[in-house]
């Protein structure tokens, strides 16, 4: 039988390499393969910057790149957290959840329309710690009940929602508290304290993938979980880690978001879980784990922002807005991805 | 040990026996109740969930009118389950053996069939709200289907558009913010703001997008917008007021807040407080506490005999219903009235808010 898998398996590895990667594949090889692969997500963003500046010159205004740098600070600290989850092969899901849970918290426990609270600061805090909270229980259900991130996190996704839609009353409630409110309306060296917010949550995000033990666990479980754990790494207790860490960072985007529109709803979040995805693999981290990190993520980010402002400022219909993000999706991961060393296609 | 356990079922069995003794009891305090309900009808409302502000004000309404005429009131809520929804309006029609007048808005539109001949079988009373198939007619129920309420999305999306070009002085560009682009709503508050549009040839539109009826994608939206054509937007049309707020939060990040006037559709607290800060120019509301009380208040003078349903014209059959401006002139009042208070109906003014036939 053995004798006969390896000649089936080469040929099959001839077929791969002449079909599927004739046209990306050989370009990419041409060009000088993985090293310009990996810049093709910052090739996009560049090539994108210059052809929306070129048909509106407007776009490279000072005030729409604020804009665009503070419509892009939710996503990108929301995307900072889902790295590494998909770094390590998982996936969460539970993004939306989390964030509605966290905004929830913040505009309760802060001066609101509904309520008499108005605990300030220390709702911010409770909210990240919620955000939390919820991934490290994401983590546990995953990692002591052993169920696929997949499943778990799509049930934490809606116990987040129910919760919200339970204590918000399924009503808007405004957030009154004006210091929070400063994290949109206030400006440091010309751009909203939200911005430098997520530019914090990034530089934590490189620093703990580039500089931390917890970093290099994460990328060896999603290269190779078995290798990993036979190299002595304590593979449950970095899983459950890495899912607290990224319901941190879906925490403060919660925040975030609500205070920038200066209120929270259950619906709050709807819309951020594909945005943010979209936002890890067009930055070009795959999702099979192991590969990419924060720094492509932030490009991801960009690329995405840049293109829905840029749709705007070209005037293209809103009814083919989705089909061009799609495309777009599609573009980049066939661009980034290896398909070489890409063995099977699930 | 052994102790402890049977402590603790001891405990179990006694909150059980008590809980059981309190639901018997409640059942024999509901009894007399229910007996000496039976020479009135009951008033019925069934409505999609509580859980979002406008049926809370809904029932608000019903309870309000049912106080008023003394009357049983029970709300029945479909938690947005079609089936549930029907179920639980057959299983009220059973206990009160007819003897009871319906005000329902549908969860879906081809629930209100189900709804409408369960009632007339029962010789129950009931008028719907909002939605109905278009071939499914009051007239044909004589008398037990009194009568359907809609209100006007294009004349909404239209009245608003007058208020915002009046507010910017007649001429300039604005900005539209469409709902869901699927839903009649959307489409209809579209066609209002076209038919304006057509009436004031000196107001531009710069650009239509669609931001499903959310205030989060309003937001990135409008930022967008604001990059594109900067100073030349002098005022933005929204579907609906969430959106609306959505687009409020943009502006105030560029310290435009209330130099670009906002208008919206519902009503929302959040739209009422921007109108009395001028931020938004107006918003207009179905009234869903007048809703909630009047589609009662029909079904029961129906049920009496105060009017007869067939002799009745067309347009108090299946009607719009005039929806309720608020903007800079009158929303103190409003607010007064309507947030702080109870709004104050006159009751017995069935037909006042009839603004006309629905267009087939």
């Amino acid at each position: 039988m053995t004798i006969h898998t390896e000649p089936l398996k080469s040929v099959s590895d001839i077929e791969r390499t002449t079909l599927m990667t004739f046209l990306p594949g050989r370009i990419a090889a041409v060009f000088g393969g993985r090293r310009w692969r990996s810049l093709a997500p910052l090739a996009v963003l560049i090539v994108l910057c210059l052809l929306i500046a070129i048909a509106n010159p407007n776009f490279i205004e000072l005030r729409n790149l604020v804009r665009l740098a503070n419509s892009a600070a939710v996503p990108l600290t929301l995307a900072m957290g889902l790295t590494f989850i998909i770094l390590m092969g998982s996936i969460d899901l539970s993004v939306e959840g989390t964030l509605s849970v966290s905004a929830m918290v913040v505009v309760l426990l802060a001066a609101n329309d509904a309520n008499g609270n108005d605990y300030g600061w220390w709702a911010v805090l409770a909210a990240v710690i919620a955000g939390t909270a919820m991934g490290l229980l994401s983590g546990l259900v995953q990692t002591m009940l052993r169920i696929p991130s997949f499943m778990a996190t799509l049930g934490m996704w809606f116990i987040g929602l129910g919760l919200s839609v339970y204590m918000l009353g399924g009503s808007a409630i405004r957030l009154n508290d004006a210091s929070i409110r400063d994290l949109a309306l206030h400006r440091f060296l010309g751009l909203p304290v939200a911005v430098w917010v997520a530019f914090a949550a990034f530089l934590l995000a490189a620093i703990i993938q580039y500089h931390t033990k917890l970093g290099r666990h994460i990328l060896a479980i999603g290269g190779d979980e078995d290798v990993a754990k036979l190299s002595g790494v304590n593979v449950t207790r970095v899983r459950i880690t890495a899912f607290a860490l990224a319901g941190f960072f879906f925490g403060i985007s919660g925040v975030l978001a609500a205070a920038q529109l200066g209120q929270s709803h259950a619906v709050i979040g709807d819309g951020r879980l594909f945005a943010a995805v979209t936002a890890v693999v067009v930055g070009g981290t795959a999702l099979t784990g192991g590969e990419g990190g924060v720094v492509n993520t932030a490009v991801g980010v960009l690329i995405v922002t840049v293109l829905a402002n840029g749709m705007i400022l070209l005037g293209i219909s809103p009814y083919i807005q989705q089909t061009v993000q799609g495309l777009m999706i599609i573009a980049a991961v066939a661009l980034s991805l290896d398909r070489v060393r890409l063995r099977i296609v699930k | 040990m052994k102790d402890r356990t049977d402590f603790t079922l001891t405990g179990t069995i006694n909150r059980r026996t008590l809980m059981m003794g309190a639901t018997a009891g409640v059942a024999a305090l509901a009894m007399p109740n229910v007996l000496r309900a039976a020479d009135k009808p009951t008033l019925v409302t069934s409505i999609r969930s509580l859980s979002n502000p406008y049926h809370a004000v809904w029932k608000t309404g019903a309870e309000a009118y049912a106080k008023w005429a003394g009357l049983e009131h029970v709300t029945l809520v479909s938690e947005g389950n079609s089936e549930k929804g029907i179920a639980d309006i057959k299983a009220m029609l059973a206990k009160t053996g007819g003897n009871m007048v319906l005000n329902s808005d549908p969860n879906d539109t081809p629930d209100a069939r189900p709804i409408v001949e369960a009632c007339a079988k029962a010789g129950a009373y009931v008028v719907t709200q909002w939605n109905k198939p278009a071939d499914l007619h009051p007239k044909d129920f004589n008398p037990n289907y009194v009568s359907h309420i809609e209100f006007d999305g294009i004349e909404s999306g239209k009245t608003i558009a007058e208020i915002l070009f009046k507010t910017i002085g007649g001429k300039g560009g604005i900005v539209a913010l469409g709902g869901l682009i699927s839903t009649t709503a959307a489409i209809e508050r579209k066609k209002g703001l076209d038919a304006a549009l057509a009436a004031n040839p000196d107001i531009k539109l710069l650009d239509f997008q669609v931001a499903n009826w959310k205030s989060t994608e309003a937001f990135d939206l409008m930022g967008n917008l604001l990059t594109r054509f900067g100073d030349d937007i002098k005022g933005i049309w929204a579907a609906n007021d969430d959106m609306g707020s959505g687009a409020l939060e943009a502006l105030r990040a560029e310290n435009l807040a209330g130099k670009v006037p906002i208008v919206g559709v519902d009503g929302i607290k959040t739209a009422v407080d921007a109108v009395r800060t001028g931020e938004f120019a107006c918003t207009v509301t179905s009234d869903p506490f007048w809703q909630g009380g009047m589609g009662l208040a029909i079904g029961y003078n129906a049920k009496i005999g105060k009017f007869d349903p067939t002799k009745e014209p067309p347009e108090h059959r299946e009607f719009y219903g005039k929806a309720v401006l608020i903007s800079h002139d009158n929303v103190e009042e409003y607010y007064k009235t309507n947030v702080d208070a109870k709004p104050e109906i006159d009751w017995n003014d069935l037909w006042g808010r009839v603004t006309g036939a629905i267009r087939a």
